[in-house]
């Protein structure tokens, strides 16, 4: 296991580079130009010519990606050029309001897709399992931030249960930590509790007809301990592959959702970065966004090896 | 051309409207107020376009605008300006809030660092500033500039603690002499800015509030949600279809605040250099009538906007009724003005566009379509429709003035020959140089008033500046800050004037 974790973390290494590089070159051909809105519509060409050039714009693109690498491999990944937050604290800031944000609705997803899944495979083409079915497809039809206004108008403006706007952090309030975050998340995990509702459904079929759920019912074991503990194990083999992949949806879900909800995460930052053309940010939010999905990954396999001993890297 | 103003602080406040506030000696309640824009910098002479708000609570200018836009002493007692000289007295006993005295050194200081930086625009025509004496601070203009005190109720004014300039964090450190501080710990970076009161405040009883927050919602739904639901007591708008939902809201109130934005076509070639027909004022004035500027409000400002003819709104001093309907929308006679153009059959031509003015220009193409010119929508990225604008990439574009901007930066704009917005460098008419001069020579608005009437007047004759729309500053807020008494709106800002406001 630890020889996976240390492979997963020097492959880790290459993909940063390659990702850095990319990102460096993508936003450099982009048309727009942040010293625009630095400058203002007051701004001159003087002005202009100043800023770019206290900013290094007027270098080369190797040579600024050179300088920056530099810093970076030094821990540095600059600040921001609109104002002196440095680009490792406010993402570091704001990283646990995302991660906050997709742990409730990988949980939200999680809890609702499974247990509508069971229910669904319990009783095939039955009116649950008709109701499960369509409620995902409904689930992965509708868009997130749509949905998200739906439930602010609802719980939030008309019945007021929930603030429409905002995150508080939980070492501020724990209560109001959840409050905060219950809507957004469970917009947020709406499509993936649908996706892993039809995994979850189509994976327990397929395991209750086998002969080994039958031999534990001939023994007598409670019809609850044959599903959860023989069968539900053995389903979530593949359900584990699909969260995986729905987490790094949800990451990037997170984008639409907080701006709906305004609140302050790595999205946000991201949507600003790109707006403004802020190069340093939206170099380390991207490195920061491929550490997290690799490390989703990493924690896929292990639990996987957990899950499915033949597939445990030897 | 001498003016000496001296008012006292009692004055002062009166004319701000807050003289019959009660005083208080300790603030209580909270304000929670929400900006549209992210904070960039609260460093006020780094600061270019909006997001004032976050600097207000703790910075404070040499002079602000009263309720007419009248200039009312602030930080400086009264103000003397001849020819190239200015003279501005200062109040005695403030101190910035890490200490420091604030006296006509540290004033100097201020206006010298924002000439260094040459961001704000107010500074432009200054050369230097230095103390006279303890109190008096002596600026020295480069040319004569009449708005030079207006300028300094605006960022160009606002007065930075000298020992903080040093600060590289002095754009989330900010250190002032405002009635409230910047709480950095209690400040969540992209999200709220907090402000507790300022223990060393020179008007103590103007600090009504235990706590001042400015949220950071730039998403137009999730501030008209947070206002619905109480979690921000106002906080400002575009004219969006969200504030025309607070407009008719019961329990809300969209405030209409002087000044805002006007919306208008520049004729950039208006010399013909690469479209010909633009050269020709019939063309020009036959593209000025076409526009339904009513339907255009209507349906592309939701209602929240009105025809517009001249750089001005109502209410500021150099507004002419007079030109009220002077282009108003008459098919007819633009096809008249086409016919007599040499251009009858029509031409087309390229409009820069981003994504906030594309349903704008759609509008706006069909009315010109109907008198035979085609204008090509073309798209430019989100922030770049100024810097292609002082380009010749296109031969029109299309921008906004705010309207309470001082006239004389119409000319830097749009007139002289090397005006920002002039790329195609076209010689501006003898009338409109000498109308541009003439409202220089004096800081009287009595004077200038009469002088940029007649500049707008002859825009409106040459037509190549054809204001289509004005929405004001719209500020939308909860039942409750409607009904506050102590609710001051700055005039020709989108904020909340803070001394003396007091928690709904």
């Amino acid at each position: 296991m630890l020889k996976l974790v240390s492979r997963r973390l020097l492959a880790l290494v290459p993909l940063l580079f390659i990702v850095s590089v990319l990102t460096f070159s993508f936003t450099s051909l982009l048309p727009s130009d942040p010293v625009d809105l630095i400058i203002g519509d007051t701004g001159t060409q003087e002005q202009y010519e100043v800023v770019r050039e206290r900013l290094g714009l007027n270098q080369p693109v190797i040579l600024r990606y050179i300088q920056w690498l530099g810093r970076a491999v030094q821990g540095d990944l600059g600040t921001s050029f609109f104002n002196s937050v440095s680009v490792a604290d406010a993402v570091m800031q704001r990283l646990p309001v995302t991660l906050s944000l997709t742990l409730v609705s990988a949980l939200i997803a999680v809890a609702v897709g499974t247990a509508a899944g069971i229910a669904a495979a319990l009783r095939p083409r039955s009116w649950v399992d008709r109701l499960a079915t369509v409620g995902a497809t409904i689930g992965q039809a509708i868009p997130n931030f749509w949905f998200g206004l739906l439930l602010v108008a609802v719980f939030a403006v008309n019945m007021r249960w929930f603030p429409a706007t905002g995150f508080t952090p939980i070492s501020a309030s724990p209560w109001e930590w959840l409050r905060s975050v219950t809507l957004p998340a469970i917009a947020l995990g709406l499509s993936s509790s649908a996706a892993i509702a039809r995994q979850v459904r189509s994976a327990m079929v397929g395991v209750l007809q086998q002969d080994y759920i039958r031999a534990a019912r001939a023994q007598g074991l409670s019809s609850r301990r044959v599903i959860l503990k023989h069968a539900l194990t053995n389903a979530m083999v593949p359900v584990v592959a699909v969260l995986s992949f729905q987490i790094t949806v949800l990451l990037g879900g997170s984008l639409i959702v907080e701006q709906v909800f305004s609140i302050n995460g790595l999205g946000t930052l991201a949507i600003t970065a790109v707006r403004q053309q802020d190069i340093p940010m939206i170099q380390g939010l991207v490195l920061v966004m491929v550490g997290l999905v690799v490390m989703v990954q990493l924690a896929t396999d292990i639990v996987y090896g957990f899950l499915n001993p033949k597939a445990r890297p030897s | 051309m001498k003016t000496w103003i001296t008012r006292s602080a009692f004055l002062a406040a009166m004319a701000l409207g807050l003289g019959g506030t009660p005083a208080w000696a300790e603030g209580s309640g909270t304000f929670r107020y929400a900006e549209q824009v992210k904070l960039i910098t609260m460093d006020p002479q780094k600061q270019s376009g909006s997001g004032v708000p976050f600097l207000r609570p703790a910075y404070e200018s040499l002079f602000e605008k009263g309720p007419k836009g009248d200039y009312v002493p602030l930080l400086a007692t009264g103000y003397k300006v001849d020819g190239l000289d200015v003279t501005i007295t200062l109040r005695q006993g403030v101190t910035f809030s890490n200490g420091e005295p604030f006296n006509a050194e540290a004033a100097a200081k201020n206006i010298n660092r924002g000439v260094e930086l040459g961001i704000v625009e107010g500074l432009k025509t200054v050369a230097s500033a230095s103390a006279a004496d303890e109190y008096t601070l002596k600026i020295k203009l480069k040319e004569p500039d009449p708005a030079i005190i207006d300028s300094l109720c605006l960022t160009g004014g606002m007065m930075i603690a000298p020992g903080a300039m040093d600060d590289p964090a002095l754009d989330r450190n900010p250190v002032g002499t405002g009635p409230y501080i910047h709480s950095k710990t209690e400040s969540r970076e992209g999200e709220v800015q907090v402000y507790t009161p300022n223990p060393t405040y020179w008007d103590k009883d103007k600090i009504g509030l235990a706590r001042y927050e400015v949220l950071e919602i730039p998403d137009d739904t999730a501030r008209l949600n947070a206002l619905k639901t109480g979690q921000i007591d106002g906080g400002n708008w575009l004219a969006n279809p969200q504030s025309a939902i607070i407009d008719r809201t019961p329990g809300l109130k969209l405030i209409r605040g002087t000044g805002g934005l006007n919306y208008h076509i520049i004729i950039s070639d208006r010399e013909g250099t690469v479209i010909p027909a633009f050269a020709d004022v019939n063309v020009r004035k036959a593209m000025a009538y076409a526009i339904d500027r009513t339907a255009f409000g209507k349906a592309v400002q939701f209602g929240l906007a009105v025809d517009s003819y001249q750089p001005y709104g109502e209410g500021h001093w150099a507004y002419d009724p007079a030109l009220e309907g002077v282009y108003a929308y008459d098919v007819d006679k633009a096809r008249e003005y086409m016919a007599k153009s040499k251009f009858p059959d029509g031409f087309s031509f390229d409009m820069p566009s981003i994504p906030l003015y594309q349903s704008r220009l759609e509008a706006l193409a069909g009315f010109f379509k109907e008198i035979g010119i085609t204008m090509n929508i073309a798209p430019q990225e989100p922030g770049t429709l100024a810097r292609v604008s002082r380009t010749t990439a296109y031969p029109a574009t299309n921008l906004v003035w705010q309207t309470n901007t001082d006239p004389k930066f119409l000319a830097l704009r749009y007139i002289y020959e090397n005006a920002n917005y002039n790329p195609f460098k076209a010689k501006p008419s003898e009338e409109l140089l000498a109308l541009a001069k003439a409202g220089l020579e004096s800081v009287e608005t009595d004077v200038r008033a009469p002088i940029y009437k007649k500049m707008a007047a002859r825009l409106a004759d040459e037509a190549f500046l054809i204001f289509v729309a004005s929405s004001p500053i719209l500020i939308g807020v909860s039942e409750k800050t409607a009904s506050n008494p102590t609710v001051v709106y700055r005039y020709g800002e989108d904020s909340i004037n803070l001394r003396g406001l007091k928690a709904n």
